[in-house]
């Protein structure tokens, strides 16, 4: 017999795409709302002093219990299931994509539209920008169109950053401050960043993290969390295709199983997690997953590639100042018309990558002490390193798939994810050129400040990863509408990086944020109706 | 304003203006930077504290560090270097890598090996040269060093990584926010709580360094 708990809404994940719908609906509507977290709380603020001081002195993991060891896929995908899930550790950068990521087929031919424009979602990027506090500066506004400025003020450039800035203007190509979930003014009842340069883990809570929305909610009685509890399958009201109940296991007790029944559901379980569980809830009515009629779970999975590399200038750079902040420009995102299909970013870093202390010098003679210090010295007294990188969009074929894996079980016997990414065969053709054009690029700037390309390199890691549950309009190609509401189950909703159709050229977790409000906006006018 | 040498070598950088912001230095950080040694004092919980030779290390300490350290400088280092050494926790779980579903953990305790390699230095000392090895000169102690740090590669990695004791030692020193600041002849304080409002300039000069090396 099933422990059964109740609420209006049911929120399974208790990640940042979580925290922006609980959030909003705490807000606008009276439901009450259960939000069922898989992994349990980590490091406190107050504790993340010492874990931070633990990891630049060893390395060591500033999050302890953030994954559950038992429950973890095969392929590119995130470790973390905690409160707050990847968000805890995540840098905090939060660009918004591109106009034209959304109409790429419209536009270039390649690829697939989204069923929304940027103008859809614009007012959810602010909206998002506003929740986590956006510390932004505005850019060319042909590349960086936003209709209110941002809620802070940008971090502010470091020595090495303006001096690179004069570097890149003088190469033409306009570069500008990086957006970032971190405060330049106190926010929200958070401190200012500090500049302490260990953004994974920040010990000042400057940088955002979901735990301070869950924190909130639990002190206003908006929410109740319920951690260390696994949502192992959805079940069907018996004769219909609504949702009536998700059946999870504490943890601590996998043998008396918990019912969270609903009238909403949202699935916010990350880019993994969420078609998995769909996939695992299959039944004869869905006999190959929920939410899966047209065979779409679990498909398109995609993500950005990238090509990155150092670059040797002929200046005095001070590496250390801030090296998490950088510099980013869109300018390649909105290229205007294309021959051949190629859209990136590029960002800037400080570096010290062949300038740091060495124990040999280029002759492979060994160094002591002065002698080491003094070839480090040489190194950087006239000559700096810039680190350089791009993510290029990549198009998802529709085998890039995540499927459960028989061979790899948890600990209950439920099959894990495992994920096979595959690009369309437009991005392997293209994959040469894009790499040209953009090392090309690279190339162009390295000589404009006199300098040249110490080395590159290449990268198929799927960064920023989403789908599995693509939006679209059509049911025979996609899993959700553009509101994340599933096609098959009208009270299930998916939010966030699964519903992606592709994921641009910028980092994606702000775009992730922007759907979910949507989708609880959606949402609302079942609640408040 | 630069600030006195002897200031910057006493204070190393631990104490940097922001340090009273909630959250900036780990409980119980006292004079080193949190940087360097983890701000961590005796035994890391669950782990034995394994002694390094004091008097051998600081042996080593005056071999392989800078000497424009001075004396004082060089055993901040040598005792920073020991509390990382005593805070070090084998096998930890190491923070994970980006986008790879598994856990990784750090090696085993190098500090047996480092504690018996300071030993074996000891012994070689007094065969080869019939004293200890504090008692002999900087080069006769590079003689007998040079064998196990030439086995060492080119960078100076992570110190828990480092086959010798010596190599740990420069890996502590040369990555923590001193050596930087020494290196460059400013105050960068590297990975210190700084505030944003003095990103911008040029980092001020650690007095005595102006116009290049101090
Ligand atoms: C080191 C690092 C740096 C990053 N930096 C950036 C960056 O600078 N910019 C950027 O845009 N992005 C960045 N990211 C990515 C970003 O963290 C993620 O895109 C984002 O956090 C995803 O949020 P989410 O809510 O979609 O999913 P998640 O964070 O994965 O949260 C989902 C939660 O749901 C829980 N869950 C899943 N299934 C179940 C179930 N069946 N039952 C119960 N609970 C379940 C999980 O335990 C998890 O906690 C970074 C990530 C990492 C790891
Ligand atoms: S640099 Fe700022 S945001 Fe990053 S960890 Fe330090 S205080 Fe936090």
């Amino acid at each position: 017999m099933s422990r059964v708990i109740e609420s209006d809404v049911c929120i399974i994940g208790a990640g940042i795409t979580a925290a922006m719908v609980a959030e909003r609906l705490a807000e606008r509507t009276g439901a009450s709302i259960t939000i069922i977290e898989a992994g349990q709380r980590t490091a406190s603020l107050a504790e993340r002093t010492n874990t931070r001081a633990r990891m630049l002195a060893y390395g060591e993991n500033p999050y302890p219990n953030d994954h559950i060891p038992d429950q973890t896929g095969t392929g590119n995908m995130y470790r973390q299931m905690v409160v707050g899930g990847s968000a805890m550790h995540w840098g905090g950068a939060i660009p918004r994509y591109s106009p034209e990521d959304f109409r790429i087929r419209s536009l270039y031919g390649v690829g697939f539209d989204w069923p929304i424009s940027f103008d859809d979602i614009e007012p959810y990027y602010q909206e998002a920008e506003e929740r986590i506090g956006a510390a932004g500066e505005q850019g060319p506004e042909d590349c960086d169109p936003r209709s209110k400025p941002y809620p802070m003020p940008p971090l502010p450039l470091s020595y090495n950053l303006a001096r690179m800035r004069e570097w890149t203007d003088s190469a033409g190509i306009p570069f500008w401050t990086q957006p970032w979930a971190r405060n330049t003014e106190p926010y929200r009842g958070r401190n200012v960043c500090q500049r302490c340069d260990t953004c994974a883990v920040c010990p000042t809570g400057a940088k955002y993290t979901p735990d301070f929305a869950f924190d909130q909610l639990l002190a206003q009685g908006r929410i109740d969390l319920v951690t260390r509890t696994l949502v192992r399958r959805l079940a069907l009201e018996p004769g219909t295709d609504r949702i009536a109940a998700a059946e999870a296991v504490n943890r601590d007790a996998p043998a008396e199983p918990i019912e969270f029944r609903a009238g909403t559901f949202v699935l916010a379980g990350g880019h993994a997690w969420s078609s998995h569980l769909l996939l695992l809830s299959g039944n004869s009515r869905f006999p190959d997953g929920l939410a899966n009629r047209t065979g779409n779970v679990g498909r398109y999975m995609t993500g950005h590639w990238y090509v990155s590399g150092f670059i040797d200038l002929p200046m005095r750079l001070y590496p250390g100042i801030f090296a998490n902040n950088s510099l980013l420009t869109h300018r390649f995102a909105s290229p205007g018309p294309l021959d051949r299909y190629v859209r990136h970013d590029i960002r800037l870093w400080e570096s010290d990558v062949g300038r740091a202390p060495r124990l040999r010098n280029g002759d492979g003679s060994l160094l002591w002490g002065d002698e080491i210090m003094a070839d480090w010295r040489e190194r950087t007294d006239s000559g700096a390193t810039a680190r350089i990188r791009s993510y290029y969009d990549v198009l998802p074929d529709r085998d890039s798939r995540l499927t459960l894996d028989g061979s790899n079980t948890n600990a209950l016997g439920d099959p894990m994810p495992r994920i096979d990414y595959r690009p369309a065969q437009t991005s392997l053709d293209l994959e040469g050129h894009t790499h040209k054009t953009i090392f090309g690029r690279f190339e162009h700037l390295a000589r404009a400040a006199g300098g040249s390309m110490m080395s590159t390199r290449t990268s198929r890691l799927w960064e920023h990863p989403g789908g599995g549950c693509r939006m679209g309009d059509d049911p025979a190609t996609s899993v959700v509408d553009r509101w994340g509401r599933t096609h098959d189950h009208e009270n299930l909703f998916v939010v966030g990086a699964p519903t992606i159709v592709s994921s641009g050229c910028a980092n994606g977790t702000l775009t992730f944020c922007a759907l979910s409000l949507m989708a609880a906006e959606e949402m609302e006018k079942g609640l408040n109706g | 304003m630069p600030r006195s040498r002897r200031s910057f070598l006493k204070q190393s950088v631990a104490t940097v203006a922001a340090a009273s912001v909630a959250g900036c230095a780990p409980d119980g950080d006292g004079e080193s930077g949190a940087a360097s040694d983890g701000g961590t004092r005796g035994a890391a919980p669950g782990t034995k504290a394994i002694r390094l030779p004091a008097h051998t290390l600081r042996a080593v300490g005056e071999t392989v560090l800078p000497a424009e350290l001075g004396d004082d400088g060089r055993e901040r280092a040598v005792a920073a270097f020991e509390r990382w050494s005593d805070g070090l926790e084998p096998v930890a779980e190491l923070a994970h890598p980006y986008l790879v579903p598994e856990t990784r953990y750090s090696g085993p305790d190098p500090r047996p090996g480092w504690a018996a390699q300071l030993q074996g230095l000891e012994k070689e000392c007094r065969a080869r040269f019939g004293s200890e090895l504090g008692e002999i000169d900087v080069a006769g102690r590079r003689k007998l060093l040079a064998g196990p740090v030439g086995q060492a590669g080119t960078g100076l990695g992570s110190p828990s990584n480092a086959g010798h004791v010596a190599v740990a030692l420069m890996a502590h020193f040369f990555r923590s926010p001193t050596a930087t600041d020494l290196c460059y002849g400013r105050v960068i304080a590297k990975q210190q709580c700084r505030g944003l409002d003095g990103a911008l300039g040029e980092p001020v000069h650690v007095a005595g360094s102006e116009g290049g090396a101090p």
